[in-house]
């Protein structure tokens, strides 16, 4: 069997050069420690003319110092090891416990870096050094399940798995704190939340639904809290009050006393000065997102409270069913039906189609409801003078053109292009299939100027040499040392068809031309 | 003059003998005496015609800056400018602020110079917050990622009882105010709510705390909101006061690719695999040990995620070298140790962390020419909010994308991906975002008619769209630990 390997015996903890030996010193306050139960000093102080004991980490990190010659089956104590071996007709000896007085031992960390490695710091027990060796110096490998909480020792992660979750501490607001002291911060913090609650206005009870709203299915009660009370909190911002909105509303007394509150600038507000900025200023009081058009889930009794229900009626006739059942989902579209339903209720009578929902958002310039509130789009309504090509079609285009063959002329291509490029007209630039006629496009942009004028114009076309070239010598005093990319000094047309497979086309073929080297050095060589 | 004569009617289609390409190298003839009034037919270039224009110069310019050849981009640059304008279309504002990219870079060249045309340049907090403002309201990107975050929070929390979320990013109360009002209707009622707000200023947390705890007393939730100042790279771990027992979340917006930047600095100065300064001493003793876990883990789990230093120092453009000592990974793994129980993480959905700079451009072309696309759709030239959102957001990134290098190069998109490989590094796994997010997600869209933009999934995450080009990803994760 093996013994733990101690390192060294080094002096008493008291410092003393000599070791002292025992049973001679024993100071008056000190009763004999084969006395009943086993003193212990106090924290921090250990015995005097105890035998310190430095263990190697390795030593502390065992766990089966004691191990069967025969099947090396490892055993944390030595009486174990000795009940074994007589399984195997070994001979044993069961080590009585010593009759005499058992030195009494310490333990110093073998970390230098500790505070324990300091013998006048040591402690009594070698069950105690190892659990701080671990603690203090090991990795935590043992992790509650619940919490996030970790532990090197695993006598005190059961400990914790025991405790953890259990219900310790409950405040008023009903809140539940495993430890007493996020329990106290909480508290602290509560008072002030529950005093206000004590004086903030009871909510009042939902409407009963209207008969529009009876067609859609029931639903739970967990959602009949009125979620319009919440509209008008919405409104209190930096924004300046808007005008009152329908009798509809449940709860205008709410409102209107929340508008009452003058809403106190914040600071950004006031280094943002310009007016422009105040219809945007509105927007970050805008509470609810998604406004109008949310799915008929089951949500029927808060859209019934602010009592327009033909939107939610819409909803149901253009969702019929929607697998919204889950708990979450529903939350949402409440505060998005509430915000728009009362949003809604302000600006029109109950006949609203859907088809109107962009009008009716236009017109909403009461409305701070809406948290993610869009642009204030009645200010968008003029659209831009020339629509023009969008940029990513440019992109595409120039790849395209990058990428095929140089014959044809551009002029064939441009003829091809729509030539009114509203958005949504622009998605077959967008496709992914493009016509073959388009695919076809000839003379790419930057490649080759292989004009087919042949008139002439290629002296013209020639230029200057420097204009395409790289003149690198003019300018190497400068140092400039940047990155070269990729495409040096310019097959331009690969570069704009990478430009081509940057964008999610398939059409571009990624082939540079072969002739179509557009660059300096076709320029360059002519010249 | 003879090529007067050549410009292009509408309609008519067949004349060849007058292809643009002409216009182009006629006014190659005379780089330096171009003008409007010497070419008045220049101005009657048609927007399409122009357009094409404005790339094949865009590119040259690109080529002969990353290739050194000055000359030539001022060359490139000068005739650009007579076509690019901030006011124009799309393209012609995207022209405007690559073109400022690209000289700002040609100029960097120059520090002195560089310095001194910068050096009365005040910088505005409130220009930069009002900017940040304006892209929420203008743009539904935002407002559609704090939806699909906050619904994907809300499914993860149910039943919980407390509640901690951190905002990496601080800046508009709208999200947490969503949230609160989506808490307050739960069946069991609100949870326990702490939210950490994480922000380079002072004042946007202050005010975001005011207004989410005025939100909060009306709705009669616990809450607690605590301020962090500070950037994300600075970020102390220890400062977010993540307790036990309860749900976190963590919700970032755009916002941990500014970290990638820490990772070039790291790799160039080839410093061995350990985990950056960045972080403070307790969380190096806690990754450290944690990444020992982790590796033997992934090694026995997953041979291919190999753990060797990446030869390749500066491209980041094969996943398989990105290994687990780089910041962004001790920073993931960092927040994987508070074991959330979710994280919901939006980016760019393009990659502009190439090292090489014609990369860069033309991936920056292609997303950008998106996102002026749907400025252009969605709302007329004449609005000076659009302007200033075009210069000082989408500008400024371009700027950054172009001119800068290294640590000050923080604008580095990168797509999902490439998140997705990084983040089950970290210990990560992915979890569906839900159909009931892009349902809501879909209304949003439908009832502010924005047209044009489009929502897309794929395993489980949501693709925010112009048209068909993918702009944002939204992706949710959490905890996994290994069993």
């Amino acid at each position: 069997m093996s013994k733990p390997a101690e390192v060294d015996i080094s002096p008493t903890a008291s410092g003393e050069a000599s070791v002292s030996s025992s049973g001679t010193h024993h100071p008056p306050p000190q009763p004999p420690p084969s006395a009943a139960k086993k003193k212990r000093n106090l924290p921090g102080t250990p015995d005097p003319d105890a035998e310190v004991i430095a263990l190697s980490p390795k030593t502390l990190l065992a766990t089966n110092r004691f191990v069967c010659e025969i099947c090396s089956k490892g055993f944390q104590r030595d009486q174990n090891l000795q009940l074994h071996r007589r399984g195997h007709n070994l001979p044993w000896k069961l080590k009585q416990r010593s009759g005499k007085e058992v030195k009494k031992r310490v333990y110093v960390c073998p970390e230098p870096t500790c505070v324990h490695h300091d013998a006048s710091r040591a402690l009594g027990d070698l069950t105690g050094i190892k659990k701080h060796f671990f603690r203090k110096h090991g990795e935590k490998k043992w992790k509650c399940d619940k919490c996030s909480k970790k532990y090197a020792v695993q006598s005190d992660w059961k400990a914790h798995s025991k405790i953890c979750g259990t219900r310790e501490y409950k405040c008023d607001c009903k809140t539940v704190f495993s430890r007493k002291d996020s329990f106290i911060t909480h508290r602290a913090f509560c008072d002030a939340l529950s005093e206000e609650s004590a004086r903030a206005q009871p909510q009042p009870q939902p409407q009963p639904p209207p008969s529009l709203g009876s067609n859609l299915p029931v639903p739970s009660p967990a959602y009949d809290k009125p979620s319009s009370d919440r509209d008008p909190q919405y409104q209190t911002s930096d924004a300046p009050p808007s005008p009152p909105t329908s009798a509809a509303q449940p709860s205008d007394a709410l409102l209107s006393s929340i508008k009452a509150d003058p809403p106190a600038p914040p600071a950004i507000a006031s280094e943002m000065a310009a007016n422009t900025l105040q219809v945007l200023e509105e927007q970050p009081a805008r509470m609810c997102h998604a406004g109008s058009c949310s799915s008929a889930s089951p949500s029927s009794s808060s859209n019934a409270q602010t009592g327009n229900s033909l939107t939610v009626g819409l909803f149901a006739s253009s969702t019929p069913s929607l697998g919204l059942q889950s708990q979450p989902a529903p939350v949402f579209t409440d505060l998005i039906h509430a915000m728009a339903q009362s949003d809604w209720s302000r600006d029109h009578g109950p006949s609203i189609s859907l088809e109107h929902t962009s009008l009716c958002l236009s017109n909403n310039h009461d409305g701070p409801l809406s948290l993610f509130g869009g642009p204030d789009r009645r200010q968008y309504s003029t659209p831009n003078p020339q629509p023009a090509m969008s940029a990513t079609a440019l992109l595409q285009k120039a790849a395209q053109m990058g990428a095929t063959g140089g014959n044809g002329s551009l002029l064939r291509g441009l003829g091809i292009v729509p030539s009114s490029p509203r958005q949504p007209e622009n998605n077959p630039w967008t496709s992914v299939s493009l016509d073959s006629e388009k695919a076809s496009i000839a003379s790419g942009l930057g490649l080759g100027l292989r004009c087919d004028a042949g008139s002439g114009l290629k002296e013209l076309m020639m230029g200057p040499p420097a204009l395409f070239g790289t003149s690198k010598t003019t300018l190497d005093f400068i140092g400039l040392g940047m990155a070269v990319g990729s495409s040096s000094n310019g097959n331009l047309s690969a570069l704009i068809s990478s430009l081509g497979s940057g964008i999610d086309v398939a059409a571009a073929a990624a082939a540079p031309l072969e002739g179509g080297d557009f660059s300096g050095k076709e320029m360059g060589e002519r010249s | 003059m003879v090529m007067a004569g050549m410009v292009q009617d509408e309609g008519s289609s067949s004349v060849t003998s007058s292809s643009p390409l002409q216009y182009f190298s006629l006014m190659s003839l005379s780089p330096g005496s171009m003008g409007s009034s010497a070419y008045p037919w220049l101005k009657e270039l048609k927007s399409e015609e122009r357009g094409l224009y404005l790339i094949h110069h865009l590119l040259l310019c690109a080529n002969h800056v990353a290739s050194g050849s000055i000359e030539n981009a001022n060359h490139a640059l000068e005739r650009i400018s007579l076509h690019a304008s901030p006011e124009g279309d799309a393209m012609q504002r995207i022209a405007a602020h690559f073109t400022e990219a690209l000289a700002d870079r040609i100029l960097k060249s120059w520090p002195g110079l560089h310095k001194a045309l910068n050096s009365t340049k005040i910088a505005s907090i409130s220009e930069h917050i009002l900017v940040h403002r304006l892209f929420y309201e203008l743009c539904p990107f935002l407002k559609l990622s704090y939806l699909i975050t906050n619904q994907a929070i809300l499914e993860a929390i149910q039943g919980e009882k407390m509640v901690h979320i951190i905002d990496l990013c601080a800046f508009e109360p709208a999200q947490w105010i969503n949230l609160l009002q989506s808490l307050s209707t739960r069946s069991e009622g609100p949870p326990h709510l702490r939210i950490t707000g994480i922000h380079g200023q002072k004042e946007v947390l202050e005010q975001m705390a005011l207004r989410l705890t005025e939100e909060a007393e009306k709705l009669d939730i616990p809450f607690q909101f605590n301020p962090v100042v500070c950037s994300l790279e600075n970020l102390d771990l220890e400062s977010l006061r993540v307790k036990t027992g309860e749900a976190l979340a963590i919700s970032s917006v755009l916002q941990l690719h500014s970290l990638l930047a820490l990772d070039d600095e790291t790799q160039r100065r080839n410093s061995p695999p350990s985990v950056s300064k960045s972080f403070s001493s307790n969380n190096l003793q806690r990754i450290l040990k944690m990444k020992q876990r982790t590796t033997g883990e992934w090694l026995e789990k997953d041979p291919v995620h190999i753990y060797s230093p990446s030869p390749d120092s500066a491209s980041t453009s094969s996943p398989l070298s990105m290994n687990a000592s780089t910041e962004v990974n001790s920073f993931l793994t960092a927040l994987w140790g508070l074991s959330p129980k979710l994280m919901v993480i939006t980016e760019q959905e393009t990659n502009q962390n190439g090292s090489g700079l014609m990369e860069r451009v033309v991936e920056a072309l292609n997303f950008y020419a998106a996102m002026f696309d749907c400025l252009e759709s969605t709302m007329p030239r004449a609005i000076v909010e659009r302007q200033r959102m075009e210069k000082m957001l989408f500008g400024e990134e371009i700027k950054n994308i172009i001119a800068c290098e290294g640590l000050e190069r923080k604008v580095r998109h990168e797509k999902l991906e490439r998140w997705s490989v990084r983040l089950e590094l970290a210990g990560f796994g992915r979890v569906s975002l839900s159909y009931s997010g892009m349902l809501q997600a879909g209304r949003l869209l439908q009832s502010y008619g924005y047209d044009g933009y489009n929502i897309k999934e794929e395993n489980g995450c949501f693709f925010l769209c112009w048209q068909e080009r993918r702009l944002f990803s939204v992706s949710s994760w959490r905890f996994r630990r290994y069993e």
